[in-house]
C-alpha cells in the first residue's frame, strides 16, 4: 500500500460506486416495468373506449380514420373481416386473437409495436389496438433518466469530497510526519502535538519515551568520552614520565625497559583509538559535515605521515583528479585516510609501493588505495571490520603496533558519509585494494 | 494394443468434433431498421438450423439469446451465421442486444 | 436501452478488470515493476481498434464463423497464457516469461472485450438522441466492473504473500475455466464441435443477466444453459490447472527466502 489516502479513497469510491449502481439498476427496471404496466393499461383501456365508442358491425365504407401516427387500431368481425381502422394501421391482422395472450409484439411499418386485442362479446368484433415500442419505451426512459444521471454525476463529486474528507482525516499524521522531518540531527526533545487523536496517542507516547532514552544516553556517552579522555590520558603521560626517570637511573638496563616502554606506547595509542571509535559512531550526527575537497585531505595526511613512508623507503603516488569536493567532516575524513594509509605503510615490505587514486562522476567520488603488501585473505574481508580483530590473529610480519580498531572506525567513518567500502585484491600491486564511494551532491 | 488405443480415441474425437454429413437447413433473418424480419421463426424438433443473419442497417447488432446460449456481433452491411439446435419444443426468443427495444424475435420449435 | 448498455460494458470490462486486477496485485506481492500493465494496455487497445476496423472482414470470413473462430482462439490463448504465468511463478528467477505471460494475457483479454465496447459505441455515435442512455448506461456498466475489480485488487494486496498468491491462483484458474467454456460455446455455435441438449437450466436460479450472473460468469464462466462438452471441458481444464498450480505452489512453498 504506498499511500493511506489513496488507497481509503479508491476502496470508498469502490464501494460507494457498487452499492449506489447496483441500488441504481434495481430501480431502474422497477420504474421501467412499473411504466410498462402502466403503458398496456393504457393500450387496454383505449381499446374498451373503441368498443363502446364505435358501433360499426359492417365494414366502412370510406374505411380509416385520422390517428396520430404512435398509435392505431383495428376493429375486425369474428369472422375476421376487417370493419374499420385507423388510417397508419395494417389491412391485415396483426396478431394473432386467438392466441393466450392479449399483449403482443408485432414488426409493422419499419417499427416495432406493442398490441392488445380485446374481445367485445357484445357486437362480438375484436377490437385491436397498438402502439409504437419504442416511443413508450423511451418516454419511460426518459422519466427515469432524470432521476438517474444526478446519481451517477453525484460520484466524481462524491469521490472528490472523500478525497478532502481523508486529508483532513490524516491531518494529524502528516502533522507528526512534518515535526520528525524538520527536526535538527542533534535535536531530540520531544513531539509536541495539539489534540492528539486517539490513534495517534500511542505513537506520540512511544516516540517520545524513545526520543529522551536516547537523549540520556547521548548525554552518558559524551560524559563518558570527556572523562575517559581525562582520566586515561593523564595516567599514560605519568607512566611515561616515570618510565624516562627510570631509564635516567642508570641501574636497570635499557633493553629490559623496552618491553615496558613498548607496552605503554600501545596502552595509549588503543586510548586514542578507543576515542576516536566514539567519537565517530554513525549515530553521532552532530558532526557537522561541510564541502571539502578529497584530494587536500589526502595530500595532508600523506605530508603528515611521509616520515613513516620513508623509513621503509616505500613509493607513494596519487594519482587521479586534482579537485574532489564531496560533503563530508574534515577531522573524520582525515583519521579515515591516516588510517587506511598507516595501514598500507604498516602492511606493505620494505621499498613496497603504495598507490592512492581520486576519481569522480557527478553522483560519486570514489577513492582507491592500493598496496604491495600480502593482503587479506577473501574470506576474512568481512571480519576485518569488527572491532579488535585482527588479521591471522596479528601474527602478520608487520612488526608493528596494532590494536584492531583501525578498519572499525573506518568502517563507521565509511557509514556516517553514507559511503560504500569494498575490499579486493590489487591486480596491479598484489596487496590490499580497498574502494570507497562518496556520494555527492555538488554538482561538477 | 496401442494401435487399438489409438483408434479408440480418433473415434472419441470424431464423436466430438463435428463432422457435417446433412448440411442444416439455412433460415435467413434480417435486420432492417433494428428489427428482425421474421421476427418469428419455426423450427422442427431436434433439428440443427443454420441461421443466416443479414444485417441491412449501417449499425452494428449484436444478435444475443440467453436462452439458446448464442452471442454475435453482425457488423451494419453485413452479415453472420449462427448454428442453434437441435432444440426441444418450446419459445426460445432473441434479441438485438444494441437495440432491444426493437429488435426482438422468437424462435419457436415444434 | 440503458440497462442493455449497462450489461454489455460490465460484461466486457468486468473481464478484464478481474484480470487486470488479480495480475497486478500478484505483481505488486511479487515486487514486480507494474510498467508491464501500461504495455499491455496499450497493445491491447491497438488490437483492439484493429479488430474493430475489421471485424467486417473477420465477420464475413470462414462462411461467416470467422468471429466464433477468432474469438475462441483468443479465450484459449488466454487460458494458455494464464497457466503459463501458473508455470513461470514455479521459477520466480524468470520473471521474463512471468512478465510476458502477464502482458500477453491481459492484452488479449482487452482486444477480446475492447473491441466489442468499440464496436458497440460506434454504432450510437451517428444517432444522439440514443447517446444519452447509453453514454449514462455504459458508465454505469464500467463503475461497476472498475469497482469489482478495485476491490478484489486490495483484497489480494491486503492480505499475506502466501494468502495472496493462493488467492491470485484460485482466480486465475477459474478465470482460465471460463475462457475454455466461452471458446467451447463458440466453436458449438460455429458448428465445429457437436451441440447437444444443455446439460441443465438454472436461469431461474441465478439469470445471466443479473448482476451476480455477470460476475460469476466473468469469474467462473457460469452458463445457465451450459452443452455437455462445454462443461466437460471446463472440467478438463479446470483440473488440468489445478494439478500444475499444486505442483507450483508446493515448489514455490519450498522456497525458505519467500
Amino acid at each position: 500500500m504506498k499511500s493511506i489516502r489513496t488507497y481509503l479513497l479508491v476502496a470508498l469510491l469502490a464501494i460507494i460506486t457498487l452499492v449506489t449502481f447496483v441500488s441504481l439498476l434495481h430501480g431502474y427496471q422497477s420504474s421501467i416495468s412499473k411504466a410498462q404496466q402502466l403503458f398496456d393499461q393504457r393500450l387496454r383501456n383505449m381499446a374498451e373506449i373503441i368498443a363502446i365508442a364505435n358501433q360499426d358491425i359492417q365494414p366502412r365504407v370510406d374505411g380509416t380514420f385520422n390517428q396520430s401516427p404512435t398509435v392505431f387500431f383495428q376493429i375486425w368481425s369474428s369472422d375476421l373481416i376487417l370493419l374499420a381502422h385507423s388510417n397508419n394501421a395494417p389491412e391485415t391482422l396483426s396478431t394473432d386473437v386467438n392466441s393466450q395472450t392479449n399483449y403482443d409484439d408485432i414488426n409493422f411499418n419499419g417499427y416495432r409495436w406493442r398490441t392488445f386485442s380485446l374481445k367485445d362479446d357484445h357486437l362480438n368484433r375484436w377490437i385491436i389496438t397498438g402502439e409504437r415500442a419504442d416511443i413508450r419505451y423511451n418516454l419511460a426512459e426518459n422519466v427515469v433518466m432524470a432521476s438517474i444521471i444526478p446519481i451517477v454525476l453525484a460520484i466524481p463529486v462524491a469521490g472528490l469530497i472523500i478525497w478532502v474528507a481523508i486529508g483532513l482525516g490524516l491531518k494529524p499524521l502528516t502533522e507528526l510526519t512534518a515535526q520528525l522531518n524538520n527536526k535538527q540531527a542533534d535535536d531530540l526533545s520531544p513531539v509536541m502535538m495539539q489534540n492528539t487523536p486517539e490513534e495517534l496517542t500511542q505513537l506520540v507516547a512511544t516516540t517520545n519515551a524513545l526520543l529522551e532514552r536516547l537523549n540520556a544516553a547521548f548525554m552518558r556517552e559524551q560524559q563518558f568520552s570527556a572523562d575517559a579522555a581525562h582520566e586515561l590520558r593523564t595516567p599514560i603521560s605519568a607512566l611515561k614520565v616515570q618510565l624516562h626517570n627510570l631509564k635516567s637511573a642508570q641501574q636497570i638496563d635499557e633493553k629490559e625497559l623496552q618491553p615496558l616502554a613498548d607496552g605503554i606506547e600501545r596502552m595509549g595509542k588503543v586510548i586514542e583509538q578507543i576515542l576516536s571509535l566514539y567519537r565517530h559512531s554513525p549515530d553521532q550526527a552532530m558532526l557537522k559535515q561541510t564541502e571539502v575537497d578529497l584530494c587536500a585531505i589526502v595530500q595532508q595526511v600523506i605530508a603528515r605521515g611521509y616520515e613513516q613512508i620513508a623509513v621503509k623507503q616505500q613509493q607513494i603516488s596519487l594519482t587521479g583528479v586534482q579537485h574532489c569536493r564531496i560533503k563530508g567532516n574534515q577531522f573524520a575524513l582525515e583519521t579515515l585516510l591516516q588510517n587506511l594509509i598507516t595501514n598500507a605503510n604498516k602492511f606493505a615490505p620494505e621499498g613496497g609501493e603504495i598507490q592512492i587514486d581520486i576519481s569522480q562522476t557527478n553522483s560519486m567520488a570514489r577513492l582507491t588505495i592500493e598496496d604491495s603488501g600480502a593482503g587479506i585473505p577473501e574470506n576474512q574481508y568481512e571480519r576485518v571490520f569488527e572491532r579488535f580483530y585482527r588479521v591471522n590473529g596479528d601474527q602478520h610480519d608487520s612488526g608493528t603496533i596494532g590494536c584492531g580498531l583501525g578498519l572499525a572506525i573506518v568502517k563507521h567513518i565509511v557509514a556516517f558519509h553514507g559511503a560504500h567500502i569494498t575490499l579486493n585484491r590489487s591486480t596491479q600491486l598484489g596487496g590490499l585494494k580497498i574502494v570507497i564511494d562518496f556520494p555527492r551532491r555538488i554538482e561538477g | 494394443m496401442i494401435k487399438y488405443r489409438v483408434r479408440y480415441y480418433l473415434l472419441i474425437l470424431f464423436a466430438i468434433v463435428n463432422v457435417p454429413v446433412l448440411a442444416a437447413p439455412v433460415i435467413e433473418i434480417e435486420i432492417r431498421d433494428h428489427l428482425f424480419y421474421p421476427d418469428e421463426i419455426e423450427i422442427p424438433v431436434n433439428t440443427k438450423v443454420k441461421l443466416l443473419i443479414i444485417n441491412q442497417d449501417n449499425t452494428a447488432e449484436e444478435f444475443e439469446s440467453y436462452e439458446l446460449n448464442r452471442e454475435k456481433v453482425i457488423p451494419g452491411g453485413s452479415r453472420g451465421v449462427v448454428f442453434i439446435g437441435p432444440l426441444q419444443a418450446g419459445v426460445y426468443p432473441f434479441f438485438g442486444e444494441f437495440y432491444p427495444k426493437t429488435a426482438q424475435g422468437k424462435v419457436i420449435v415444434k | 436501452m440503458l440497462l442493455n448498455s449497462v450489461i454489455i460494458i460490465l460484461r466486457e470490462v468486468l473481464e478484464a478488470a478481474l484480470i487486470i486486477s488479480v495480475l497486478s496485485a500478484l505483481s505488486q506481492k511479487l515486487h514486480v515493476s507494474r510498467k508491464w500493465l501500461i504495455i499491455a494496455l496499450l497493445s491491447g487497445l491497438i488490437g483492439a481498434i484493429t479488430y474493430a476496423i475489421n471485424i467486417k472482414v473477420v465477420s464475413m470470413a470462414l462462411d461467416g464463423v470467422g468471429q466464433e473462430v477468432i474469438n475462441a482462439s483468443l479465450h484459449l490463448l488466454i487460458y494458455s497464457f494464464i497457466v503459463l504465468l501458473i508455470l513461470s511463478l514455479k521459477d520466480q528467477s524468470n520473471h521474463r516469461l512471468m512478465v510476458f505471460a502477464m502482458v500477453s494475457s491481459v492484452a488479449i483479454a482487452v482486444v477480446r472485450e475492447g473491441s466489442e465496447i468499440i464496436v458497440y459505441i460506434d454504432g450510437f455515435i451517428s444517432s444522439p438522441e440514443l447517446l444519452l442512455p447509453i453514454i449514462i448506461g455504459s458508465a454505469v456498466g464500467a463503475g461497476l466492473g472498475i469497482s469489482i475489480g478495485v476491490l478484489f485488487y486490495y483484497l489480494i494486496v491486503n492480505i499475506s504473500l502466501n494468502r495472496a498468491v493462493k488467492v491470485g491462483l484460485i482466480i486465475l484458474i477459474l478465470i482460465a475455466g471460463g475462457m475454455v467454456s466461452q471458446a467451447m460455446q463458440l466453436l458449438i455455435q460455429a458448428d465445429f464441435i457437436i451441440s447437444q441438449q444443455p446439460l441443465w437450466d438454472s436461469s431461474s436460479l441465478i439469470n445471466e443477466r443479473s448482476l451476480l450472473g455477470q460476475l460469476l460468469y466473468a469469474l467462473i464462466g457460469y452458463e445457465s444453459t451450459p452443452a455437455p462438452i462445454q462443461f466437460f471441458c471446463y472440467a478438463i481444464s479446470l483440473i488440468i490447472t489445478i494439478i500444475l498450480t499444486t505442483l507450483t505452489i508446493r515448489s514455490y512453498q519450498q522456497r525458505p527466502e519467500l
